[in-house]
């Protein structure tokens, strides 16, 4: 048991922070639209132009090839400087699309797709979850047709994220007509400009169109867009995934504590309609302060669960427990900031940037619902930690 | 860096459980009388070295770390171990004259644990022991209890006695360091997460063979989802403990921010938990011949010792950790 990051981890810490110190954008962010995909992809851009893009894929790729404690460090140095927030219109191609096609991919796939995606050139949207399904991906019916060298699909997708920007879709389909649950399904590179394809945003209580429904009308894809193999699409599904569970969320895990410390700082100038100091109330500091353990505590979870990881190369089930306590924490954090706001929380018309906590307060449920609810994670560690006995 | 025990830690926590399940175990504690460390167990925790783990060796103790300290009271905790094990081992690492600190690692002399309650002190350990131990952030006391006064009082935790000090003598030894608070808060926060680990375990074995309406009460998402949720706060609690664990280790900084936390997710899982396996076990839970009800009343105790809720929250506002 020990602490001890090597010289290089600490070399690696100082040199990132001094390239974050001078490059980090000035301009906030855009709220929502093509302005704000148009930021991200510039950010990308510049990542990639300064050797920073991909801290997790592997060098040959063109990735910084890093171990999981070096990853922490960099997402740390990002909170810290309060860098462009890493789960935005990059995510999905970054943290999915990409590692999924290096572990599945064909060469062909991979030579057209890694750089473009590294570099911020392609946005990437997942079409796996449908209106009937939820977080029950084995229960799809969005149908695939061979015909000839191209699969025909027709369907509908639910909550694709940012589906209006991007390029490329994840798209998991059932190609075997009469298979159930998790057999005859297809993971396959959809290209967002073939015809047949409509995009029907959906207004979410935030105020904004970040996900959509999708609908395909006889799409021809080419099976060489197929990644792994046709009927087999559950398996590379579950490799898409162990990407975002693993890693995925390392970066909020660690903004947390920046984010509590904003909060402290809010609740020694926001007055109370008393007129005290917010921080003067014992029940608002308690409060932050106990929320403020939890982020230490998400730390050192991460720390653990990290290099446990970089020991044994396997992932273990301990990132459904870390969601379920960074969820908790956030949602708190965002209810605390509520009571020292008071009436001017109520004031929101959609802009994340003119109202950063009262979107938090709101996203606080998205984050608890997205990438498998909290139900399916308490389910996950019911199963695979507790080895409870199951009912189904 | 590697925040888990591994090696020679694993060992020494494997022979501290084996160990303290014979010669502590919570099922002591429905025999009247049990909540006093008799002078014999003692003995053989002296034997055993225990009490001096984290002792320098040429003070003649075992010369580990507050690593293995936390291991070793982590499971201490899962048995229901009283608080004197507790003082006897922060006194052992505090006594500066090397005589005194002999008799208390070998077990030959009880040390209980006093605690400040307004003018008065409470006494929490066993009725023969003939020292008191003190300690504040920055200081520790090592007082003789042969001529003071102590009035039981009725203890709610069965693993301890509790009783009442008006006055006190003047110290035996007076140590002006913070390293006897960082061990005691170590060790209480170790003990709680034993606590909380040993509910959960409770509480899962049993839900894998108790059935109603004709399914295991393991297979229902309302016994399943409360015990995914103590799973959570052991899982942040724990990490905790072994960060703060290196990080008195390795002497870091911000060793007692990291304390603090500790303590404070101990207090915070040890509770949660259980107040959860009680009720999870239904109306078995509530009988006095059950564990669940020892565990909550001695997580209710430890909760107040080395940092309450109030204290650890006021400092942990400002508080700054390093990379």
């Amino acid at each position: 048991m020990d602490l001890q990051y090597s010289d290089a981890d600490r070399d690696f810490r100082a040199r990132a922070r001094e390239w974050l110190k001078t490059n980090v954008p000035q301009h906030s962010r855009p709220a929502e639209g093509f302005a704000a995909a148009q930021f991200d992809r510039d950010w990308q851009r510049k990542l990639y132009d300064h050797g920073w893009a991909g801290v997790a894929w592997p060098k040959e790729y063109g990735g910084l090839g890093l171990s999981g404690l070096r990853q922490v460090i960099w997402y740390e140095e990002l909170a810290r400087a309060r860098a462009p927030h890493h789960i935005n219109t990059t995510y999905v191609a970054m943290m999915h699309a990409g590692p999924t096609v290096i572990a599945r991919g064909t060469d062909a796939q991979k030579s057209f797709h890694l750089h473009r995606i590294l570099s911020g050139e392609v946005l990437w949207c997942q079409g796996f979850s449908e209106p009937n399904a939820g977080s029950d991906l084995a229960a799809l019916k969005t149908r695939g047709v061979i015909d000839g060298d191209h699969i025909v699909v027709t369907g509908a997708k639910m909550w694709t994220t940012d589906a209006q920007y991007a390029d490329f879709q994840e798209l998991l389909i059932r190609t075997d007509p009469g298979s159930e649950r998790h057999k005859g399904l297809t993971w396959i590179i959809c290209d967002m400009k073939t015809p047949g394809i409509d995009i029907k945003p959906v207004r979410t209580m935030l105020q904004d169109e970040h996900v959509s429904m999708v609908f395909y009308d006889d799409v021809r894809i080419p099976i060489a867009n197929v990644v792994g193999e046709i009927g087999q699409g559950w398996s590379t599904a579950l490799a898409t995934l162990s990407f975002e569970r693993g890693l995925g969320f390392i970066g909020d895990q660690l903004e947390l504590y920046e984010r509590v410390n904003r909060a402290i700082e809010l609740a020694e100038k926001t007055r109370l309609e008393d007129g005290r100091r917010a921080i003067e109330d014992d029940g608002v500091a308690q409060r932050l302060a106990a929320i403020k353990a939890d982020c230490i505590a998400i730390r050192s979870m991460t720390l653990g669960d990290i290099t446990e990881t970089d020991r044994t190369g396997v992932p273990g089930p301990k990132g459904s427990m870390m969601k379920l306590m960074v969820t908790a924490t956030h949602k708190a954090l965002s209810e605390v900031v509520s009571d020292i706001l008071g009436w001017s929380f109520l004031e929101f018309d959609g802009d994340r940037s003119a109202h950063p906590w009262t979107y938090d307060y709101l996203w606080s449920w998205v984050f608890s619902i997205s990438g498998g609810t909290n139900e399916i994670q308490r389910e996950i560690t019911a199963d695979r930690v507790l080895g409870l006995p199951r009912a189904r | 860096m590697y925040l888990a025990p591994d090696g020679d830690e694993v060992e020494i926590a494997d022979a501290a459980g084996t160990f303290l399940a014979d010669a502590m175990p919570i099922d002591r504690l429905h025999s009247p009388g049990s909540a006093d460390t008799t002078a014999t167990v003692r003995r053989l925790f002296g034997d055993m070295g225990w009490f001096a783990l984290a002792v320098p060796e040429c003070e003649g103790g075992s010369g580990l770390s507050a690593v293995e300290h936390a291991l070793f009271f982590r499971e201490v905790g899962r048995q229901c171990g009283p608080v004197d094990v507790l003082a006897q081992c922060l006194a052992a690492n505090a006594a500066i004259d090397g005589g005194l600190r002999g008799e208390i690692i070998a077990g030959r002399r009880g040390v209980a644990l006093l605690v400040a309650d307004g003018e008065a002190h409470r006494l929490i350990g066993s009725a023969d022991s003939d020292l008191g131990l003190s300690v504040e952030l920055g200081c520790a006391r090592l007082f003789s209890l042969a001529a003071v006064p102590a009035a039981p009082r009725p203890s709610l935790d069965p693993a301890n006695s509790l009783r009442i000090v008006e006055t006190l003598p003047a110290p035996l030894e007076s140590i002006d360091s913070e390293r006897t608070w960082q061990l005691g808060q170590l060790g209480a926060a170790a003990m709680l997460v034993g606590i909380a680990e040993a509910a959960l375990d409770l509480i899962v074995d049993y839900a894998k063979i108790r059935e109603t309406f004709g399914r295991k009460i393991g297979s229902w998402q309302a016994v399943r989802h409360p015990c995914a949720d103590m799973a959570v706060r052991l899982e942040a609690a724990r990490s905790q403990l072994w960060y703060a664990a290196a990080a008195v280790k390795e002497r870091r900084v911000d060793a007692a921010v990291h304390l603090d936390v500790a303590k404070h997710m101990a207090n915070v899982a040890a509770l949660a938990n259980t107040d959860a396996n009680i009720q999870l076990h239904g109306g078995i839970g509530v009988t006095d011949e059950h564990n669940a009800h020892l565990l909550m009343k001695h997580a209710l105790l430890l909760s107040r010792l080395f940092g309450a809720k109030r204290m650890l929250l006021g400092r942990l506002l400002d508080a700054r950790v390093e990379d």
